[in-house]
């Protein structure tokens, strides 16, 4: 194995994301008005919030992340990424369109379930759960730091997360600072739902593996109506496997194999394929002709 | 990997998960001695410079020779002493003398070498590395089994070959190899510090020959293998048989010094029948240093069972070119980081979380690899 490559992604990494994170609040220079217009009605502040983390906006810009530092990663160019005010990257319309449904639907669950919540626009600062998941502990120390600040001082003290990747980073980060910020995914909260049809589910790795929300996601959908088509060799919680996602930064063509493989194994079950996160559908779509969200299945 | 890896891979795993999931339900106090496994592991690594040396004590008074090595060249050095010029010797797949590249080393002196394991026999004759700690010859499928058996070894056997004919042969071939063999060299699933007991469990029966008919037998492990007591190293083998999908073992096998009698007026007399001598090599090499990093010391407690190389995506796709064999999967990416203080294939981990679900001993390796993640980082700053 040729470890050259991803030790060079691992250092773009570091010098590109860490460093826009600490200045801006993102990764990477992304277009944050085109990601917060899916919602006008949500107060702009309030004690409890929904967090996007722009996972379900920037989806694929996250899936590109390989791609992107490549494309900055002459020393010069990279200052210039990081520095270059004016340049931005914008989501592809049709993906916004599709994360403002998703996150309106999931505002509306909690509603019914009687929970409100304000939504941080522009001002929305992105998790870092890059770098917890890259193994950069003390980048993610320091930036926490700066996020649990940030929502302390905006009077914040109750985060409802919308995707695993998020509420796995938040919940360390919590246990890492010591901080009181309560951390609660949305299908924790959900209290009535409806859905329909027959789906095998991909389980997320960190729903699943690491949060103890798997029973949560499947019974939500049980609850729904929804129908889910189970295989002891593809979705059990130790057959189950990652969708390749978390190492596109670091070796973009180990996670497309393994998004492939988890693809072929899923619609060798059933052909509709569901999935509770935002990176996983990213990853396995192109390698799927049927695959929807839960919360595009739930209302 | 090409794609005879995944073919095999497959075909493999829709074999053995059913077998897990039997032998748990057949077995259920196996999770229970899992258990108890995982407290006595976690006792001894607080203690660990006691028990090596209370093992080094035992062997000794049980008539054999201990040798506490701390790297590969002196693991190398050890071993072609005791062999000596020439000879044939044989392996019984220690993954430890693997680690230390004693079988390449005593071929350079002129010996005769021969892996007795089945698998590992197979990626021997292949010139090839072993693919799972357990199953070593993971990757190939039964035609090209069959196909390099018949190119290297045995003309009757083919692609269409069926298995017990592929085994039969191999056998053949082995049996001439075990009545000429000076030494067998096997690991250790297990070391009693009580009694400097070596226990180690199999199913094919080639490590009773190894261990039973060379003049001399040479175990060669870790110190992360010690245990306190002979009933604690049986534990562990029968936890290690049935997380590797193979329980009941076939054979456990104890060996306490070189053989003996006392059938003459109770008078004590070595050797008997077997061995005239017994070697312990108990091996360092990065795994004490390792103690004292209050994360990678869990990876200690291992038992190198194989389990999680089936529940992880990476290894399926990357197979023996994730890490440097023998240990492979997501035991091998934590074990690189040990002994190599290899920390870059922990920076491959996906965190799809399958390995700390079925780990029989409980190791949340994700979290193992995260730290390992960051040491890397901190190398690279």
């Amino acid at each position: 194995m040729d470890y050259r490559k991803v030790e060079r992604q691992l250092s773009l990494v570091r010098g590109v994301v860490y460093k826009n994170l600490l200045e801006n609040y993102m990764p990477l220079p992304v277009d944050r008005s085109a990601c917060s217009r899916w919602t006008k009605d949500l107060p702009p502040s309030g004690q409890t919030i929904i967090y996007t983390s722009y996972m379900y906006q920037l989806g694929s810009v996250f899936k590109s992340y390989a791609k992107l530092l490549e494309r900055f990663s002459g020393v010069k160019f990279a200052t210039r990424f990081t520095f270059l005010g004016g340049f931005l990257i914008r989501p592809k319309r049709e993906e916004l369109e599709r994360a403002s449904l998703i996150l309106n639907n999931i505002v509306a669950l909690l509603k019914e379930s009687s929970v409100q919540v304000a939504y941080l626009y522009d001002e929305e600062p992105y998790s870092g759960a890059l770098l917890l998941e890259l193994g950069l502990l003390d980048e993610f120390r320091e930036y926490g730091r700066r996020l649990l600040s940030f929502f302390d001082g905006r009077g914040i003290i109750r985060v409802i997360t919308v995707d695993p990747h998020t509420t796995n980073a938040l919940l360390r980060l919590k246990t890492l600072l010591k901080s009181n910020l309560e951390v609660v995914n949305y299908l924790q909260l959900i209290r009535h739902s409806e859905g329909k049809g027959s789906f095998v589910m991909h389980d997320s790795c960190l729903y699943s593996r690491y949060l103890g929300l798997g029973d949560v996601v499947k019974s939500v959908l049980q609850n729904s109506g929804v129908t889910l088509v189970e295989d002891r060799m593809v979705t059990a919680q130790d057959t189950s496997t990652c969708c390749g996602a978390p190492v596109e930064s670091v070796d973009e063509e180990l996670s497309e194999k393994i998004a492939k493989a988890r693809a072929m194994k899923l619609t060798s079950v059933h052909k509709n394929v569901l999935v509770a996160c935002p990176l996983c559908y990213q990853n396995l779509s192109p390698h799927v002709e049927s695959i929807r969200d839960i919360a595009e299945v739930i209302r | 990997m090409n794609e005879e890896w995944s073919e095999a891979l497959d075909r493999t795993i829709v074999s053995v998960v059913p077998k897990f999931d039997e032998i748990l339900k057949e077995y259920p106090y196996i999770k229970d001695y899992a258990d108890k496994l995982t407290q006595i592991k976690l006792g001894v690594l607080d203690h660990l410079d006691e028990y090596v040396k209370m093992t080094v004590e035992s062997v000794e008074k049980s008539g054999g020779v201990p040798h506490l090595v701390k790297d590969k060249n002196e693991s190398q050095k050890v071993v072609r002493d005791i062999c000596g010029k020439e000879g044939m010797v044989l392996f019984a797949k220690s993954n430890v003398a693997l680690e230390l590249e004693i079988r390449e080393s005593l071929a350079r002196d002129g010996h005769e070498v021969w892996e007795t394991d089945l698998g590992e026999f197979l990626v021997q004759l292949a010139h090839e590395h072993p693919s799972h700690i357990v199953v070593p010859a993971i990757h190939m499928t039964k035609e090209r089994i069959g196909k390099l058996l018949h190119d290297g070894l045995d003309a009757r056997v083919s692609s269409d070959s069926t298995y017990e004919e592929l085994v039969a042969s191999v056998r053949k071939f082995l049996f001439q190899k075990y009545i000429n063999a000076k030494v067998g060299i096997t690991g250790a699933n297990a070391v009693a510090a009580a009694t400097g007991s070596v226990v180690l469990v199999e199913n094919e029966g080639n490590i009773r020959m190894d261990t039973v008919i060379p003049s001399t037998h040479i175990a060669i492990t870790g110190v992360d293998k010690i245990v306190p007591t002979l009933e604690d190293a049986f534990l562990e083998a029968q936890v290690q048989s049935a997380y590797a999908g193979l329980y009941p073992p076939t054979y456990i096998n104890v060996t306490s010094g070189p053989s003996s009698t006392a059938d003459i007026e109770s008078k004590h007399v070595t050797p008997a029948t077997g061995p005239k001598e017994f070697h312990l090599v108990l091996v360092d090499n990065g795994r004490r240093k390792a103690v004292g990093d209050p994360d990678l010391r869990n990876a200690l407690l291992c038992i190198k069972c194989g389990r999680c190389y089936f529940t992880c995506p990476v290894y399926g796709t990357l197979g023996y070119d994730w890490t440097q064999p023998p240990y492979g999967g997501p035991m091998g990416a934590m074990w690189s980081a040990i002994i190599d203080d290899d920390t870059r294939p922990a920076n491959l981990c996906t965190h799809s979380g399958g390995c700390k679900v079925v780990c029989p001993v409980q190791i949340d390796i994700p979290k193992v690899l995260e730290h390992i993640k960051w040491l890397d980082s901190q190398k690279n700053r």
